[in-house]
Formats: structure tokens, sequence, C-alpha cells
């Protein structure tokens, strides 16, 4: 890592040290979203997040009509851990939600 | 891999120089760039930092799937390991090409 260099410089782990206790937005892989309560994280992006909502998105193609289906799959997790290999995206949450 | 050589057609630089990637990651801070995930979601946004394992902040985020624009964040943070690319751009916001 990069941490010899002039300790001005932040690196984007120190961007994300900036919501801890804050809600977040997650991105991970295999079409899911996470929007909860940053309590910790790590390097590897391991995260504990609280009140969490989980979104699983599918698409289904109908095989006549060729339309695509989606289907989005929400459940409530009160405390979560987070495996960091799984992260794609970590932001503040969308105005939009 | 241990250099490249850069092209420009950027503004600043007018000639051909040879440099290490690091070179590179110090000279794109602040940048409008495009970053490619592996799985083919484009990023375009203001690079604010990143870190030798290619994780990423940026600033005024766009994601944009199939060409097409999904989603906006005001800040995003992207794990490294689902970097394709990162490259600069003459993006001006707004600029959805």
């Amino acid at each position: 890592m990069g941490s010899e260099e002039e300790s001005a410089v932040k690196e984007p782990l120190d961007l994300i040290r900036l919501s801890l206790d804050e809600r977040i937005y997650v991105k991970l892989r295999h079409d899911r979203e996470l929007r909860g309560k940053l309590h910790a994280y790590d390097q590897h992006l391991n995260m504990i997040l609280g009140d969490v909502e989980e979104i699983v998105t599918s698409v289904e193609i109908d095989d006549e009509t060729y339309e695509e289906i989606v289907r989005t799959t929400r459940r409530t997790i009160p405390f979560l851990f987070v495996r960091g290999d799984g992260v794609i995206l970590v932001s503040p949450p969308l105005r939009t939600a | 891999w241990t250099s490249f050589s850069i092209m420009s057609g950027a503004t600043e630089k007018s000639s051909t120089t040879t440099k290490t990637p690091a070179d590179f990651l110090k000279s794109i801070r602040g940048r409008p760039v495009v970053v490619k995930l592996n799985s083919g979601v484009d990023y375009r946004g203001i690079l604010a930092c990143l870190d030798g394992y290619m994780n990423i902040a940026m600033e005024q985020t766009e994601e944009y799937v199939n060409g097409q624009l999904k989603n906006k964040y005001g800040d995003a943070f992207i794990r490294g390991n689902n970097v394709l690319y990162i490259s600069t751009s003459k993006r001006t916001l707004g600029d959805g090409a």
C-alpha cells in the first residue's frame, strides 16, 4: 500500500471512516444491495451493519414474450456482518430511496 | 508490467512519456475519470483518491449499465478487486457519452 507517501494524502478507506455511525448504501455482488448503519469496517471492507435492509434483484425473461420481469426481494436484518470480498461499492444513501 | 507509454490526447501534456503505473495513479487525482468494473458496469465521476489496491473514492459519480445511466452517487467508494480499468476522460458534467 502507498502508506510511505506523504501522510496528507488520504486513502479511499480514510474517507469511508467519515461514514462511521452513518447510514450507508452498499452494492454487493450477485445483484444485492444493503442499506444500514455502518458500525465498523476494515481494510478488506468487511463491515458490521445495523438495522439493515437487503434488496435482492432478479430478472426473469418470459419464454414467450421475451420481456424482462424484474423482481426485488427485501428483508430486514438487525445486525449483520458483511464479508468484504462481496462488496462492490459503498456510498451515503441515495436520495431517491 | 512495470511501465507503459502514455500517448497524450489530454490538453496539458504534449509529449509521449514513459511512466510507471504508480506515477499514473498519482497524477490523476481530481480529474474526471471512467472506472470500468469487471462486471462491465461503468462509473464516471471526479476521482477523489485511490490506493495501490485500486480502491477508489469518487465524487459526483454516475453509474452506467449497458451505456444507460442508472444511478447517481454523491460519493462512491469502489473496492479495488472489482476494477478492470481507470481511465481519464474529458467528461464534463451532464455528458452522458
